[in-house]
């Protein structure tokens, strides 16, 4: 059968099995491998994309099942070729280790920071609490985002 | 070795927080990891897996199997062309003897544990992999199994192997044991119990194998040991030439890629279809699968005097190995070496031992034996330090092992031990005390130190190469089997190689952990890489350099002591200089190698025995201390931790920011251990095989973790470093516990400590 | 997965027709947050998957004082919804309790109540609100009160080829309301979860107060016998406590491998009584309010 979306951006049909996430098609048929199989039980984030510009576990979506919704995996943040400043403020304060965590943070931060621009600490470790990192121990993620959000806001 | 200290600021690139080229990739998720990787035609392969923790095969057959659509082949163990898989415990266990640790690819007659591979299955599809899996039939008669190590020990027991349920035992006896508990002003005792916990690294056990020119086997596989290709080659009884393994960057090992895990079943399958294979274990199949970290039933008696210094420890540890014995009699090792604490004990009397039973297998975890032992000896500590009113930091600073110490083992301490100052530093970080928010919360603190080895046992004779090259272009290229864990260790290697050879960082490029490829670096393991293949990488630069500068000695006609490489050129003390492409098109025409290969070797020695406290183990241990201060909800048993610092002598930082985050890594996957994780098994089943019931802290259950890093520029690491990568693991689960202690006066002695066990200690329910 | 047929009906009659045909080999997949798991690791493998999600069952509509919801209305909506939150808020606060953020973005109300988890926040809720359920099959419709509508762990009174459809709740206001739940870890289904909704009269006693709990027993259960001994009570700390360890003694959980019942137990009391004194405290405010 056929599943419609708007994947980053562009109009896409592609060809599945009933049976396939939108994980599955997304790295086995569209070769999209910015976002990682890691439970297949919606617990550890690492398949994060952003449906209709919110998070969802593309391990617990059919892909039939889409819809012609927006997918946003971490390719579309990419600007003119570059790093999203919050890839860069990853990068600076040393907020990847593994990185297999990496995009599933990246996007369910971004989400979050539309909806809440000015966070605490304490607001962004609570907003990630769906995004396990087994290598971090999340301060520098944390700080990352923290960073990210102050030369955002102009605050230095 | 004060002067590695006041060189630092000379340094250009090490001790600097320079961002890793590998997070640049990984930010852009352009890191191809083992999964994300297919080629044309490749099948799909799956493990049929015992569901049984102990039972006999009494039949097997997968005729139906083989013929579903799409599956190209099933392989049980007599398609296995050499069905073991043995490693030898170099070194002796006391009473056990030499040991030769040995498993079955695919299980033969009989299954000792529930998730034993029994079958595989190609196919062109997962789909229709998972549904050949279902097709094979397998008859088990069920046995009876033993699944508590003091059980597996009684007369009588189901034995889990025809040698005998005990795996391995390890003694320490060194001074006069009695005349120091006669000397002491309180003994202290307690029984600590730890539990089996999973490495649950968020990449699951993946690989890609093909059969590549000339008929070798390539496995492209997330791995901490590319050494593992000999396994692979005595499996499947070819040339250990014929079979390469490319290590991927990882998404994360702690130990749980140490030991094989896909790579023999997809060479298997290679080589028996001919076809690209990929194999993915599933978060389950991981979970039920993979060898965990040891749990311990330790039992300790420690005399004290007045003054908080420690006369005599008595230790008992017995360790649950699971069915197989993988690495189980040296994690043992680690423990015993380590039970008594970075402490100076005049007697000590440990005894460990380590069982088979039917449960699941244990080998090597983040911390290696050495880091349960730390909830044993430092809740000890605090319950001394609380016998005698002393001060936490005071307790540490009496009893801490110095320069020229000798361990109970027979070891010399040969390097600094900065133990008060890091009891110190922890400890102030926490910054004023934290005011209970309500009157049903307490607030407490606790501190807890502990040492690791780094780096192989010495009688294991470690060693790690390295290759470097100049491009014409003045470029570097440097080569070298590690595997990345995820810990920063290719980039470490690249800031050495630049520092020493005077380049940018931007100018390094790094190939890793191929076996046919790069040099052979060993096991990215033990705490290791920086110091093995640092010190590797550094030889191999400054032999380089030596090469290069006598070059352009002549050139520039001057002494090339008086040279030196720095920002892309040769620069004499006079002020004159050469760009690098310069004297590299010199090197060419005169026939001198723009490249190196070094060898670094750990210093070596004999095995000991332990017993009669007979010399060295381990090259060197890095130290720590971390404090915690902890709400205890009073009416729920709830846990928070408030603030949480931790502080290790690294050495020297090559990479302070890689430090950092090891530090806070290893802190928060403590931290899990000491209040959350843990794979419950019952019977030898495992009930905790999804991440919804196997727990490990998210961003929400932990807080910032302050790295005090201090560097007292002595370590055995290339600048001086220390190894970093364990360390930190080893304290959290006994500050924690220390910390409830204070908060609240109850101690809660097995691990996790859960709401429920603090509610429980607290009086809080009747069971 | 195992191999299913799948179909994406648009409208309730085809749906309802589709689950007619295929009764027990059917499954309703609505946010999938619960199914798909299941579809995952090859335990659940329906013949044929009726997606109904492009059904028009995600309204939220407040009238003549109630407040009714499309099965498809998701956590998130009642997180964010202003509607729901000037209604009822204490979806709201239940909503911020499920899971992560990526299951409520996704995950349903009727998802959560077909779904039954005993220890799941949004049936807890509706028992302590007293919801009725709407529930359509191809021969009819029928209303099934939420307290009867689990009938044990992951069952209920759904028959094969019925769907929710609509939730309906009063927006009773000046109510004072609490959820109070203990997870393992962040995110997670809690242990325990009590919701406590409390009216205070003038006079500042206990008009109307209810206690449900999820949990403690194989579906959420309602603590009458508290909610009768603080009616037309001063709501004083003794009082509720007392209320509160009426509830617990009357319940007795199931252990697991998580957590003994007797802890459960504990749990109940405890956080009992801190949602009644939390219900209570915004009952007093709110009545408070209305009363200027
Ligand atoms: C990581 C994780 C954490 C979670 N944590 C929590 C938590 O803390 N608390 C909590 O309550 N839940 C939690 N959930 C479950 C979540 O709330 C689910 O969304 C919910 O239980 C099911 O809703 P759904 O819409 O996703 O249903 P689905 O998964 O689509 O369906 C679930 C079941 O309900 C049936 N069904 C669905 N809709 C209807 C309908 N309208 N009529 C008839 N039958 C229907 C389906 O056939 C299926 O049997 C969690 C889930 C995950 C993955
Ligand atoms: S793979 Fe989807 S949440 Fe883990
Ligand atoms: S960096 Fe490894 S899981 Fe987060």
């Amino acid at each position: 059968m056929i599943a419609r979306m708007v994947l980053n951006g562009r109009a896409r049909e592609v060809e599945v099995r009933a049976s396939q996430t939108l994980l599955e098609v997304l790295r086995d048929t569209l070769g999209i491998f910015d976002v990682k199989e890691g439970c297949d039980e919606g617990v550890c984030g690492v398949c994060t994309v952003l449906l209709d510009g919110r998070p969802a576990s593309s391990c617990l979506v059919l892909a039939a099942g889409v819809r012609g919704r927006a997918v946003v995996t971490l390719r579309g943040l990419e600007r003119d070729g570059g790093l999203h400043p919050l890839q860069d403020a990853f990068v600076r304060h040393g907020a990847v280790q593994c990185g297999f965590c990496t995009p599933g943070m990246l996007l369910t931060a971004l989400a979050f920071l539309e909806r809440e621009p000015r966070p605490d600490r304490e607001a962004i470790r609570a907003a990630l609490e769906g995004n396990l990192c087994r290598c971090t121990g999340y301060t520098k993620i944390v700080d990352a985002i923290s960073a990210y959000v102050r030369e955002a806001n102009g605050d230095g | 070795m004060a002067d590695a200290i006041a060189t630092r600021e000379a340094l250009r690139i090490v001790g600097h927080a320079v961002p890793r080229h590998d997070a640049r990739d990984k930010v852009a998720a352009a890191t191809a990891y083992a999964a994300d990787w297919a080629l044309p035609g490749m099948l799909h392969a799956a493990v049929l897996r015992s569901p049984y923790p102990s039972a006999r095969i009494v039949k097997l057959s997968y005729a139906r199997a083989a013929a579903i659509e799409g599956v190209a082949v099933v392989l049980t163990a007599k398609d296995v062309p050499r069905n073991t898989l043995a490693t030898d415990v170099p070194g002796q266990t006391s009473a056990v003897g030499p040991l030769r640790a040995t498993l079955s690819v695919l299980a033969e007659d009989r299954v000792r544990h529930q998730g034993e591979p029994v079958a595989l299955v190609a196919a062109e599809t997962l789909e229709q992999a998972h549904a050949a899996l279902e097709a094979i039939e397998v008859e088990y008669e069920r046995t009876p199994g033993v699944f508590i190590p003091e059980a597996a020990l009684a007369a009588g027991a189901p034995q889990v192997h025809a040698a005998g349920n005990l795996l391995a035992q390890w003694r320490i006896a060194r001074g006069d044991v009695a005349a120091g508990f006669a000397r002491a002003a309180v003994v202290v005792e307690g029984e600590y119990t730890t539990q089996l916990v999973d490495a649950a690294y968020l990449e699951p056990e993946s690989g890609v194998a093909w059969i590549d020119g000339d008929g070798v086997i390539t496995i492209r596989v997330s791995t901490q040991v590319i050494e593992h290709f000999r396994d692979v080659a005595e499996v499947l009884r070819v040339e250990q030439n014929r079979v390469r393994v490319i290590g991927t960057y990882l998404g994360g090992g702690f130990g749980g890629k140490e030991d094989v895990t896909v790579e023999i079943y997809l060479g298997l399958l290679a080589l028996k279809t001919g076809r690209p294979v990929k194999m993915v274990w599933t978060r389950a199949e991981s979970l039920l699968a993979r060898a965990k970290r040891h749990p311990y039933r330790m039992r300790y008696r420690t005399g004290a005097l007045a003054t908080g210094e420690i006369v005599a420890q008595e230790i008992d540890l017995l360790a649950d190995a699971g069915a197989y014995a993988y690495l189980s009699a040296l994690v043992l090792l680690y423990s015993t070496v380590t039970a008594a604490g970075p402490y100076r004990v005049p007697a000590v009397r440990a005894e460990a031992r380590v069982a088979y039973t039917n449960n699941p297998p244990t080998s090597a975890m983040r911390g290696f034996g050495a880091m349960q032992t730390v909830f044993g000896y430092e809740s000890q500590m605090d319950r001394v330090a609380r016998a005698l009113g002393l001060d936490p930091v005071e307790v540490r600073r009496v009893n801490a092992l110095r320069r020229g110490d000798t361990l109970p083992v027979g070891q010399v301490i040969e390097t600094h031990v900065a133990l008060p100052e890091l009891a110190e530093r922890a400890w102030a970080a926490l910054g004023p005390p934290t005011l209970p928010r309500a009157p049903h919360v307490r607030v407490g603190r606790g501190l807890a130190c502990n040492f690791q080895p780094y780096g192989r046992i010495v009688w294991l004779h470690d060693w790690s190469s390295a290759w470097i090259g100049f491009e014409m272009d003045g470029s570097l290229v440097v080569r070298c089997g590690v595997p990345d864990v995820g810990g920063g260790q290719a980039s470490s290697l690249c800031q050495i190689a630049a520092e020493v050879l005077g380049v940018s960082l931007a100018r390094v490029s790094i190939h890793i952990a191929d076996s046919a490829l790069t040099p052979l670096a060993g096991t990215t393991t033990a705490s290791r890489q920086l110091y093995m293949s640092g010190n590797a990488v550094l030889k191999a630069a400054r032999e380089l350099a030596a090469q290069i500068l006598a070059v352009a000695a002549t050139l520039l006609r001057a002494d090339a002591d008086g040279l030196e490489l720095t920002d892309d050129a040769v620069v004499a003390r006079d002020g004159r200089s050469l760009a690098l492409p310069e004297v590299l098109r010199e090197c060419a025409r005169v026939g001198v190698p723009r490249s190196h290969l070094a060898v670094y070797h750990a210093p070596a020695g004999e095995p000991v025995d332990l017993a009669t406290g007979s010399g060295k183990v381990f090259p060197d241990y890095t130290f720590g201390a971390h404090a915690a201060e902890v709400e205890v909800d009073t009416e729920t048993g709830r846990v928070r931790i408030l603030r949480y610092a931790a502080a290790h002598d690294v050495g020297r930082a090559i990479n302070p920011q890689s430090v950092e985050g090891q530090i806070q890594g290893g802190a928060v996957q403590g931290l899990g251990y000491g209040l959350m994780e843990e794979v419950v098994v019952e019977d030898g089943i495992n009930l905790t095989t999804s991440f919804a019931t196997y727990l490990i802290p998210t961003a929400a259950d932990v807080p910032d973790v302050e790295a005090v890093v201090v560097e007292s520029g002595e370590g055995l690491g290339p600048f001086n470093a220390r190894g970093i990568g364990e360390p930190p693991i080893g304290p959290p689960a006994a500050a924690v516990a220390n910390a409830i202690a204070d908060a609240a006066r109850v101690r809660v002695t097995r691990l996790p400590i859960t709401a429920e066990r603090v509610a429980r200690a607290l009086g809080l329910f009747d069971d | 997965m195992h191999p299913f047929e799948y179909a994406a009906p648009e409208t309730l009659e085809d749906a309802l027709a589709l689950l007619h045909e295929h009764r027990d080999e059917a499954k309703v997949l609505a946010g999938g947050q619960s199914l798909v798991p299941l579809l995952n690791y090859r335990l659940a493998r329906p013949r044929v998957v009726v997606d109904i999600n492009g059904l028009p069952l995600d309204g939220v509509r407040a009238d003549d004082g109630r407040l009714r919801l499309g099965a498809l209305v998701r956590h998130h909506q009642l997180e964010e919804s202003d509607t729901i939150a000037r209604h009822c808020p204490v979806l709201r606060e239940a909503a911020r309790l499920i899971g992560n953020v990526r299951v409520r973005t996704l995950g349903t109300l009727g998802g959560s109540l077909a779904h039954a988890d005993p220890a799941a926040e949004l049936p807890a809720v509706m028992t302590a609100l007293d919801a009725r359920l709407t529930v359509a099959s191809a021969s009819g419709r029928r209303s099934i009160a939420a307290r009867d509508f689990v009938t044990g762990p992951l069952t209920t009174a759904l028959a094969p080829d019925e769907i929710v459809t609509e939730v309906e709740v009063s927006t009773s206001p000046a109510r004072g309301f609490a959820v109070e739940e203990f997870a393992r870890r962040a995110g997670d289904f809690g242990l325990v979860v009590v919701v406590a909704l409390v009216r205070v009269d003038r006079g500042g006693r206990v008009a109307d107060a209810r206690l449900a709990l999820g949990g403690v027993a194989d579906r959420p259960v309602r603590a009458a016998a508290a909610e009768e001994a603080l009616r037309g009570q001063e709501p004083t700390a003794a009082v509720l406590a007392g209320a509160a360890e009426i509830a617990r003694d009357r319940l007795d959980p199931p252990s697991d491998a998580f957590a003994s019942g007797p802890y459960r137990r504990l749990l109940a009391g405890v956080l009992g009584r801190r949602a009644l004194a939390r219900a209570v405290a915004g009952a007093i405010q709110s009545e408070g309010a209305e009363a200027r």
